[in-house]
């Protein structure tokens, strides 16, 4: 599996400038979500967290479609399985890559949060924290419905998000939960069972995709 | 076109008269023999259709669940893919009514058409997720791969269900929103049963009927039927 | 809640009108498509 994980972080690696124009269409939804709200300073604010969160779920469309992409591009599934490296191997090292690239555009975004939506906040641990969680938590399911897709010969592009959107609410639920009480104070704590649901949901997620892979990609 | 009265299964029609009958047997007493609810007053007889909905809905979602393992793991047997399919529309077809239901319900209740109930919000984004499995199922040629595919959505989709009803409830709790008490007058339960069991006898003939809608159109799928094979000069085409 | 809610029939209707609305059409559907189906 380690393998199969290095072999995608140079292939992501070497097309970085994909994930460079997918930073920027996560940048422009943020511009657009500030336009949608208008000059409300405390409104802003308060709907940071939601509008970060959706920047990301839109971007990780692009990013997931694209992770089959080489391999459909150059009929290399059906090679990429006879190797005695097992699907499994395979689902693991891209989700974890996928999961890496959308977790680093997250941070990435982070700031221009701030400056948009006065969304400041000290407690950039747990903010990492969060959005690591998160988009593990996209990356499990979207890794695999992805295979699927890629296979498809139509609709691709709108299947998709389709399929992975509805499955994703409660991690973009407890996400901009987690994400909208470090911005604006947690008086009681909540943070934490916010944390727990988006651990519980990776968890099972993780666990689940990985058994059914092979399933997506058999012949 | 040759009639095909004999081949028309009994069961499924036998169960749709009877739950249409029962149907409409238990929404007249729900509608003009129950009493009005204590603080509801009439609005609480939508519950005598809405209830009996919500527990046919998540039958058949369920149904579908066992259908799509039973195909991964019984050697791909497309009864089960049939029965899948069948049970998924039917679902959706539920889970849309619930929705509407529930927002008819919500409006006079609460005065506003949508309250993050943590049922009908999990009820929502299963319907969307349910509609998605249809949707690739129409864009998936292969019957197997078709099968396969979407049998693992379907597991994938009901692993959700818990966990997004749980964080709704969670976050309503946190907020304390109000959670909508869709109970029924405790005195008068014989509207509720009878279209309980009715939607579940017209769920059941509809899902039957669909299964074998599906059965045939992977027949044809598999084998087109021979009168088409020849063209007008009456050669193969 | 305090106050009854008194009336709102309309919206009954509307939820039991909707409801058998639904079940017909789709039972229908499902025989035109079925019989389209045999009759192919």
């Amino acid at each position: 599996m380690i393998e199969a994980l290095r072999k995608e972080l140079l292939l992501q690696w070497r097309t970085r400038a994909q994930a460079t124009a997918v930073f920027v269409f996560g940048a422009t939804s943020l511009l657009l979500f500030s336009f949608a709200i208008g000059p409300n300073a405390s409104a802003l604010r308060q709907h940071a967290a939601g509008f970060l969160w959706l920047a990301l779920l839109l971007s990780s469309t692009l990013t997931l479609a694209e992770t089959f992409h080489a391999e459909m591009e150059h009929r290399a599934l059906e090679g990429l399985l006879l190797l005695p490296t097992s699907p499994r191997a395979i689902y693991y090292g891209k989700a974890i890559a996928n999961w890496l690239q959308l977790a680093l555009l997250g941070i990435a975004l982070v700031p221009i949060t701030v400056v948009l939506y006065d969304a400041g906040t000290p407690q950039l641990g747990s903010l990492i924290l969060i959005i690591l969680l998160g988009t593990a938590g996209i990356s499990a399911p979207g890794t695999l419905y992805s295979a699927m897709t890629s296979q498809t010969t139509r609709g691709k592009q709108m299947l998709l998000p389709l399929l992975l959107f509805p499955l994703i609410v409660p991690v973009l639920l407890a996400a901009a939960r987690a994400t909208s009480l470090i911005i604006l104070g947690d008086p009681m704590a909540q943070g934490a069972s916010w944390l727990r649901l988006l651990a519980a949901f990776d968890a099972i997620y993780w666990s689940l995709c990985g058994l059914l892979f092979d399933r997506v990609v058999e012949e | 076109m040759t009639s095909n009265n004999h081949r028309f299964p009994r069961a499924p029609y036998a169960l749709l008269t009877l739950g249409t009958i029962l149907l409409l047997t238990g929404s007249y007493l729900g509608l003009f023999v129950a009493p009005p609810e204590h603080f509801m007053g009439d609005v609480q007889r939508i519950m005598y259709v809405h209830v009996p909905t919500a527990w046919n809905a998540l039958l058949a979602m369920t149904f579908a669940l066992f259908c799509a393992i039973a195909f991964l793991f019984r050697g791909g047997d497309f009864k089960w893919d049939a029965r899948m399919e069948a049970a998924i529309e039917v679902g959706v077809l539920l889970a849309f009514l619930l929705c509407c239901q529930g927002a008819i319900w919500a409006k006079p209740t609460w005065g506003v058409w949508w309250d993050w109930d943590p049922r009908l919000t999990t009820t929502a984004v299963l319907l969307f997720a349910f509609i998605g499995i249809l949707a690739l199922r129409r864009f998936v040629d292969d019957p197997v791969r078709r099968g396969t595919w979407s049998a693992v959505a379907t597991i994938i989709a009901y692993a959700d269900v818990p966990i997004v009803y749980y964080s709704v409830t969670w976050w309503n709790s946190l907020h304390q929103l109000q959670s909508s008490p869709a109970t029924v007058s405790k005195s008068f339960h014989l509207p509720l049963r009878m279209n309980a069991f009715a939607i579940l006898f017209l769920m059941t003939g509809f899902i039957m009927l669909r299964a074998r809608l599906a059965s045939l159109r992977l027949e044809h799928e598999l084998a087109p039927p021979p009168s088409h094979e020849l063209d007008a000069v009456g050669e193969l085409a | 809640m305090s106050g009854t809610i008194t009336g709102g029939w309309g919206f009954v209707w509307a939820a039991y009108g909707l409801t058998a609305f639904f079940l017909t059409a789709y039972a229908v559907s499902l025989f035109v498509r079925l019989r389209n189906e045999r009759s192919r």
